[in-house]
C-alpha cells in the first residue's frame, strides 16, 4: 500500500511529511509526496531523505498532469490506490477562507480513500 | 424579432452568400490544422480577401472561419501532440494519449462531435443575447458606454493570465497608441509630429495584424520542425460517437464556460479550454484517467474552444467592446463598412446579427461533418513547417493591411508594431488589453465628451447604470489585489480553478520566454519613456484634447513605474541567489521558516533558445523591412516575386523545387486577385 502526502514547503506541509513517516514505519509503506502549492517547484528526493531519514529508499515525488493542486492529489492517490492521504492544515481566518478557498478542504471532500489531516506543534523551542 | 431571424436565414440561401461561407469553412479548417495558427490567424488571412465585398459575404466568409478553426485545430493536437492552435493544447492531453493507445478515431470523433455542439450551443447564446441584450442596450446613454468601454479596458487588463501590472501597462499602450491622430472633439492633432499620414490616426487592420500577426510570423519562423510521425488513424469512429452521446453533460458545461469567457474581455479561448477542462476534473469523481486519455478530457474544452469564439462576438456586436482578438479584428472590419457596433447595430443592422448567428451555426456543423471525412488526407498538412508558411502569410496580411487606407505608411507602422508586438509577447506582456485600448480609446473620448456635454456636473455618476458598472469595475481591482496578497505571502492554499498558470508551459514555448530577464526589464523602461513623454507632449494640447492623453499618460506612467520596481525586485532576488536552506530544520520545528523558498534553476539552455529566437526574430524582421523597401521600388508583384523565394532559400531552407512552384502560385494568386476582388496591389517607384 502506499501514503500520499500533500507536500506544502511550510510548517503544516512538514507535519504532514513527519505524519507519514510515522504512519508508514510499520509496514514499510511507498510514500509519495505531492506539491500541493500551485507555482511551487517539487521537492527534490535527496532533500526530503536526508530530512526523513526514516522514509529514505521508499519515498517518491510524483507531480500530476493536471493544474489544480487538490485535483493532482485526489488523482495521484486515486492512481496509486493509495490507502491514505496525508495533508497539513493551517489556520485560516474566515474572510481568508472565503477569498482563497481551501485546497484541503477539496481535498477531503474528494479524496475516495481515507484522509489523515494533522496541524503542526504549536511554536515551542 | 423571429421575422428577423428567418429573412436572415431566407437570405442565407443566397448561391452567393452560401459560397462564401463555404470558403470560409474551407479556409477555417485549413488554417486551423495548421500549427500555429488560430482564430487570430484566420481572421487575419481572411481579412485582406474581403475588403471591396459587401458586408454580408465578407461576414458569412469570416464568421465561417471562425467557427471552424478550432474544430480542426484537434486533429494536430490529438495526431501529432501539437496543438493547431494554443487553445488546442488542452485536448492534447488526453486527445494524444488516446491516440496513442490506438484509439485516433475515438479521440476524434469525440473532439470533432464537441466542437460542433459547443458551436451550436455558442450560436444559441448569441440569439438568445440578442433581446435578452436589447433592450438593455437601447437603454444606455452615453455615461453607461463609456463606463462600458473603461470596463472592457481594465477587465481586458486584469483577466489576462500572469502580472496585472503588466496587462494594465498593455491595456495604457494601447489607448495611447488609438490616440494618435486627430482628437475628437476638437480637431487638432495629437501624437502626429506634424505628419499628414499619422494625423489620420492608425489604422485598426495595421495594428492588429502588426502586433498579432507578424509577431506570431516572427515568433513561429524559428520554431522546431515536428519531427515525430503522426500516430496512425486507427479506432472506430463509431465508438467515439456512442461515447460522446452518453458525456453530453459535459458538453452543455463546456460550452456554458467557453461563452461566459468568451464575453469577458480579455480572456479568450485558450483561458476558457482550460477553465473547462479544470472543471470537468474537479467535477469527476473518478480522476484516474485525467491526462492519460479520459474521454471527459476532450468533451468539456472542445467544446468550450468553439463557443468561446460566438461568446466573444456577444460585447463585440451589442456593446461595441470586443471580446477577444478576433473579435477585435472583426470590430474593425464593420467599422470600415461604416456599421458601427453597439446600440445602433440592434436596431439598424439586426438582419445581420441573425446572418452571423445561423452562418455560425451551419458552419459548426459543416466542419464538423468534413472534419470527419477529411481528416485522414488533410491530417498532412499538420507536417507543414512554418517556416515554409512565412512568406505567404506575410505577403497576404501586408496586403490585407494595405487595402484599408491605400498606404505604404500602414505597412511600416505593421512592420514597427511586429516588433513592438514580438517584444510584449517574449516578455509575458499579454497583448489582448493592447489591442483592446486601442480599438476603444477613441469611443472612450467620444462618449466621455458627449457625457460631460450632456450632464451637469458630476450627475452622470449617480445614474444607475453607471454606478452597477462602476461597481463591477472594483471587482477587478480587488481580484488583483488579492492575487498580491495571496502572491506576497506565499499562501499555501489556493483553491481558485484557474488554470491559467499552467498554460504557459503546455502552450506556446516563446509566450514569455523573456520574463525576468534585462529585455523584459527594458519594455519596462521604454513604456515608461514613452508615457513621459506622451505626458510631457499632451502639454502642448488644447484644454478638451488634454484631458485623455493626460490620464491615459499618467496612469500609464504610473503602471510603468510600478513594472520597474517589480522587475528590479525580481532581479535582486534572483542575484541574491536563495537556496534551499531550511532542510536542516529540525522535524516539527518551529514555525519561523514559513517564506516559500523557490529555487531558480540556472538557465543555460534556455538563455541559449533564447538567442536563438531572438536572432531568428531580428532576421525575419529585417527580411520583412526589406521587401517593404523592394514594394516601395518595384511594386507588390515584383517584390513578392524576389522576395518569397530568396526568404523560403535562406531562411526557410526550402528546396529550390519548392520555392519557384511557391513563387509562381503566389505570383499568380497576386495577379489574379485584383481582377477576381477589388483589391489594390501597391505600386512601387518604378512602375
Amino acid at each position: 500500500m502506499t501514503i500520499v502526502v500533500a507536500y506544502a514547503d511550510t510548517p503544516p506541509g512538514h507535519a504532514a511529511v513527519a505524519a507519514a513517516v510515522a504512519e508508514s514505519s510499520r509496514e514499510r509503506e511507498t510514500v509519495i509526496i505531492v506539491p500541493a502549492v500551485r507555482g511551487d517547484a517539487a521537492p527534490d528526493v535527496g532533500e526530503v531523505e536526508t530530512r526523513w531519514p526514516d522514509i529514505a529508499g521508499r519515498v517518491e515525488v510524483e507531480r500530476g498532469d493536471l493544474g489544480d493542486p487538490s485535483d493532482t492529489v485526489v488523482q495521484i492517490a486515486q492512481r496509486r490506490d493509495a490507502r491514505l492521504v496525508v495533508l497539513g492544515l493551517r489556520s485560516r481566518t474566515p474572510v481568508g477562507k472565503l477569498v482563497f478557498g481551501s485546497t484541503a478542504q477539496r481535498i477531503l471532500l474528494d479524496a475516495t480513500c481515507p484522509v489523515l489531516a494533522v496541524k503542526p506543534t504549536v511554536a515551542g523551542p | 424579432m423571429t421575422d428577423a431571424a428567418f429573412s436572415a436565414l431566407g437570405s442565407l440561401a443566397d448561391p452567393s452568400l452560401l459560397l462564401m461561407l463555404a470558403i470560409g469553412v474551407l479556409a477555417g479548417l485549413v488554417i486551423g490544422l495548421i500549427p500555429g495558427l488560430g482564430g487570430t490567424g484566420a481572421v487575419a488571412i481572411l481579412l485582406p480577401v474581403t475588403f471591396g465585398m459587401d458586408p454580408e459575404p465578407a461576414l458569412a466568409m469570416l464568421i465561417g472561419a471562425l467557427a471552424v478553426v478550432h474544430t480542426s485545430d484537434t486533429v494536430a493536437a490529438v495526431l501529432l501532440g501539437a496543438p493547431g492552435s494554443a487553445s488546442a493544447s488542452v485536448t492534447m492531453l488526453d486527445g494524444y494519449s488516446m491516440a496513442r493507445q490506438g484509439q485516433a478515431k475515438r479521440a476524434l470523433s469525440l473532439a470533432f462531435l464537441s466542437s460542433m455542439a459547443g458551436g451550436l450551443i455558442g450560436a444559441v447564446g448569441l440569439t438568445l443575447a440578442i433581446p435578452l441584450a436589447r433592450p438593455l442596450v437601447l437603454s444606455f446613454g452615453s455615461p453607461e458606454l463609456f463606463m462600458l468601454t473603461v470596463l472592457g479596458v481594465s477587465l481586458a487588463a486584469v483577466l489576462s493570465r500572469g502580472n496585472v501590472v503588466k496587462g494594465l501597462t498593455a491595456g495604457f499602450l494601447g489607448l495611447l497608441l488609438g490616440l494618435v491622430g486627430t482628437s475628437p472633439t476638437t480637431a487638432e492633432e495629437r501624437f502626429s509630429f506634424g505628419s499628414l499620414f499619422l494625423s489620420d490616426g492608425l489604422s485598426l487592420v495595421a495594428v492588429a495584424l502588426g502586433v498579432f500577426g507578424l509577431a506570431e510570423i516572427a515568433s513561429r519562423v524559428g520554431q522546431r520542425r515536428v519531427t515525430e510521425k503522426p500516430v496512425a488513424l486507427t479506432g472506430g469512429w463509431g465508438s467515439g460517437i456512442r461515447e460522446w452521446l452518453t458525456h453530453w453533460t459535459h458538453v452543455i458545461r463546456g460550452s456554458l464556460i467557453g461563452i461566459w469567457a468568451g464575453i469577458l474581455p480579455g480572456v479568450g479561448a485558450t483561458a476558457g479550454t482550460w477553465l473547462a477542462y479544470g472543471q470537468a476534473v474537479a467535477t469527476a469523481k473518478d480522476k484516474r484517467k485525467f491526462g492519460k486519455g479520459d474521454p471527459r478530457g476532450i468533451v468539456g474544452p472542445e467544446s468550450a474552444n468553439n463557443s468561446v469564439e460566438a461568446g466573444d462576438l456577444i460585447p463585440t456586436f451589442l456593446f461595441g467592446i470586443p471580446g477577444g482578438v478576433p473579435s477585435a479584428m472583426l470590430l474593425g472590419m464593420l467599422l470600415t463598412y461604416g456599421i458601427q457596433p453597439g446600440p445602433a447595430i440592434v436596431t439598424d443592422h439586426l438582419d445581420l446579427m441573425y446572418l452571423i448567428v445561423w452562418a455560425f451555426a451551419i458552419a459548426s456543423v459543416a466542419g464538423a461533418f468534413l472534419c470527419f471525412l477529411a481528416t485522414g488526407s488533410l491530417a498532412k498538412l499538420t507536417k507543414v513547417p512554418f517556416a515554409v508558411l512565412g512568406p505567404g502569410l506575410l505577403v497576404v496580411m501586408l496586403l490585407g493591411a494595405y487595402q484599408e487606407g491605400g498606404q505604404l505608411g500602414d505597412l511600416w507602422v505593421m512592420v514597427a508594431l511586429g516588433v513592438a508586438g514580438f517584444f510584449l509577447k517574449a516578455t509575458g506582456m499579454p497583448r489582448a488589453p493592447f489591442l483592446i485600448g486601442f480599438v476603444l480609446a477613441i469611443p472612450m473620448e467620444r462618449y466621455y465628451y458627449l457625457t460631460a456635454s450632456l450632464y451637469e456636473g458630476t450627475e452622470w455618476m449617480t445614474r444607475p447604470g453607471v454606478l452597477a458598472f462602476a461597481a463591477l469595475l472594483v471587482v477587478p481591482v480587488l481580484w488583483s489585489l488579492v492575487k498580491k496578497l495571496r502572491a506576497t505571502s506565499g499562501a499555501a492554499d489556493d483553491g481558485h480553478r484557474d488554470e491559467h498558470e499552467s498554460e504557459g508551459v503546455a502552450g506556446d514555448e516563446l509566450e514569455g520566454s523573456l520574463a525576468g530577464t534585462p529585455w523584459s526589464a527594458a519594455v519596462a523602461v521604454v513604456a515608461v519613456i514613452v508615457f513621459g513623454g506622451a505626458l510631457w507632449m499632451s502639454g502642448s494640447f488644447s484644454e478638451e484634447a488634454r484631458l485623455m492623453p493626460r490620464l491615459v499618460a499618467g496612469f500609464g506612467l504610473v503602471a510603468a513605474l510600478v513594472l520597474i520596481c517589480q522587475e528590479a525586485r525580481a532581479r535582486l532576488r534572483g542575484a541574491g541567489g536563495h537556496p534551499v536552506e531550511d532542510v536542516h530544520e529540525p522535524v516539527g520545528g518551529s514555525g519561523a521558516t514559513g517564506l516559500a523558498t523557490r529555487v531558480r534553476p540556472s538557465a543555460d539552455t534556455p538563455a541559449l533558445t533564447r538567442h536563438h529566437d531572438l536572432v531568428i526574430a531580428a532576421r525575419t524582421f529585417a527580411a520583412m523591412a526589406a521587401f517593404l523597401v523592394l514594394v516601395m521600388v518595384g511594386g507588390y508583384l515584383a517584390a513578392t516575386l524576389v522576395f518569397t523565394p530568396a526568404f523560403l532559400l535562406y531562411a526557410a531552407r526550402a528546396r529550390p523545387r519548392t520555392a519557384i512552384v511557391y513563387t509562381l502560385v503566389l505570383g499568380l494568386v497576386l495577379l489574379s486577385l485584383p481582377s477576381l476582388l477589388p483589391v489594390d496591389l501597391p505600386t512601387g517607384l518604378l512602375q
